[in-house]
């Protein structure tokens, strides 16, 4: 007994399975709780309460989550709001560091072919015209670019651009485009790149960045 | 063993094919066994440049399918005894005919007994370019100073590079009109090597004479006193690994007759 364990906090309630025990044996003690839990309800007010499940060192696969929710389902007014764990998958925490890592990238790209990172990305190459450099999170470059800087691909209107982009074709974040005329941004490795409150791509000085983006001003190391 | 070269630009009438036909003459005739392969199937030239059109029995393509020998397939040109051959391309036949390991094959055949296997790529990025760079070693990107053109060099480069060639792709940039580059209106040759970022094989004038030679079925080369013929000599000297300086961009402006004596000097 006591694989199961309930507990209330302030903001909710969460169960913890015990991440030794057998997993049909947590399974049957989660339906004598929520059967307990049931009947005292009934006495009371009737009003929906959502769970969190945690299952500490296990990691739950798609089909156990499909068990556990099963049983919850059967009661209306009882839900599942998230399942959480201590531990992850290697994979998963790899592609989180891959996502979190600012890439530095020295390629050239050429006319018709698309460099995409994931992350942010440090930028050093050569950018032809014709060109794509597409990153889920930021771009700093330093390099030629004559082509087109993508940040925040696909959807990320938080990611930004720093560095010149004087002769660019294009400058994209997320889902917003602009097109470089010729001299329509100033030659100058400090310009900044930011989709504003409106969703509108707008430019700015480097100075501007810690009152545009206070908390990517913060991980960078500033104060 | 010989190495098998690829010509090729992306965008058509940069010079591809000029540029074969006189790269191999003037490395035939520095004493070097030449096999120029054209693979414009359904639109073949070299042929014609090479003034050898009336000669065609069998092509790459009856080769492929098994109608001739590689052997009974190569037309020689007799000008240069026994250092220039052509294996025509079809005439009568899609690009689509050929698989690139069937013209990587003929092309593994060839390089035992030349020095030099040419590729003449037809223009574009599909098939045709496909075939023809699957069997080469290295790649000529010809380009002309028209931005269009370097553009499309620029797109056939990052192609080439993610291939994997032996060796890195070179350039030639074809058509140079001295005139309009020293007035800058057009990308200087620094700026092109530079935009493209590739090692410059050569550099090639523009002159007349190239189109009225050819129409002749006698490439320009042949000619040793013109311009465009010296640059493409070059090329083939710089391609045996001599180091030769880039010509003069003001050397067509000097027609004084001391001037040209002297600079015929300095060239020796």
């Amino acid at each position: 007994m006591q694989n199961v364990v309930l507990k209330g906090y302030k903001d909710g309630y969460e169960i913890t399975l015990n991440s030794d025990a057998d997993f049909n044996a947590i399974l049957a003690e989660l339906t004598k709780l929520f059967a307990e839990l049931q009947l005292e309800k009934e006495k009371s007010e009737a009003k929906s309460i959502s769970f969190d499940i945690s299952t500490g060192t296990r990691l739950l696969d798609a089909e156990q989550k499909q068990q556990v929710e099963r049983i919850v389902s059967r009661y209306p007014l009882f839900s599942i709001h998230r399942f959480t764990s201590s531990v992850m998958q290697i994979q998963d925490a790899l592609d989180m560091i891959e996502s979190r890592t600012v890439h530095l990238n020295a390629s050239t790209i050429r006319n018709g072919q698309v460099e995409n990172v994931n992350g942010d990305v440090l930028f050093v190459g050569d950018l032809h015209q014709g060109g794509i450099l597409r990153a889920s999170g930021n771009v700093f470059t330093f390099g030629k670019n004559e082509g087109i800087i993508h940040a925040g691909y696909p959807s990320d209107a938080e990611a930004i651009i720093i560095g010149n982009i004087h002769a660019s074709q294009q400058v994209r974040i997320a889902d917003v485009v602009d097109i470089v005329e010729e001299d329509k941004i100033k030659d100058s490795a400090e310009t900044v790149v930011f989709v504003n409150d409106l969703h509108v791509l707008e430019y700015t000085e480097r100075e501007k960045v810690k009152m545009i983006r206070p908390k990517l001003f913060t991980r960078m190391g500033g104060y | 063993m010989g190495k098998a070269i690829v010509i090729t630009s992306g965008k058509g009438g940069v010079g591809k094919t000029t540029t074969s036909a006189n790269l191999g003459t003037a490395l035939a005739l520095s004493d070097k066994k030449v096999c120029l392969l054209d693979l414009d199937i359904g639109l073949r030239n070299l042929d014609v440049i090479l003034g050898l059109d009336n000669r065609i029995i069998y092509d790459i393509v009856d080769v492929v399918q098994g109608r001739a020998k590689l052997h009974q397939a190569l037309i020689k040109d007799k000008r240069f005894d026994e250092k220039l051959f052509l294996l025509p391309a079809a005439q009568n036949a899609d690009k689509s005919v050929l698989k690139p390991e069937e013209v990587k094959d003929i092309v593994d055949e060839l390089k035992p007994d030349f020095d030099y296997v040419l590729i003449d790529c037809p223009a574009g990025i599909e098939q045709g370019f496909i075939n023809a760079v699957a069997g080469a070693d290295m790649a000529i990107v010809v380009s002309t100073p028209e931005i269009s053109a370097v553009r499309d060099a620029d797109r056939v480069i990052g192609l080439l590079e993610k291939q994997g060639l032996e060796e890195p792709p070179m350039l030639i940039i074809n058509r140079i009109r001295t005139h309009m580059m020293n007035d800058g209106e057009v990308m200087d040759v620094d700026e092109i090597t530079q935009h493209l970022s590739i090692k410059l094989l050569g550099i090639v004038f523009d002159d007349d004479q190239v189109i009225s030679t050819s129409n002749k079925g006698e490439p320009i080369v042949l000619n040793e006193k013109n311009l465009a013929a010296q640059g493409y000599r070059n090329i083939a000297r710089r391609l045996q690994g001599e180091t030769v300086p880039l010509m003069n961009l003001d050397s067509e402006k000097k027609k004084g007759f001391i001037q040209r004596i002297s600079a015929w000097f300095k060239k020796n």
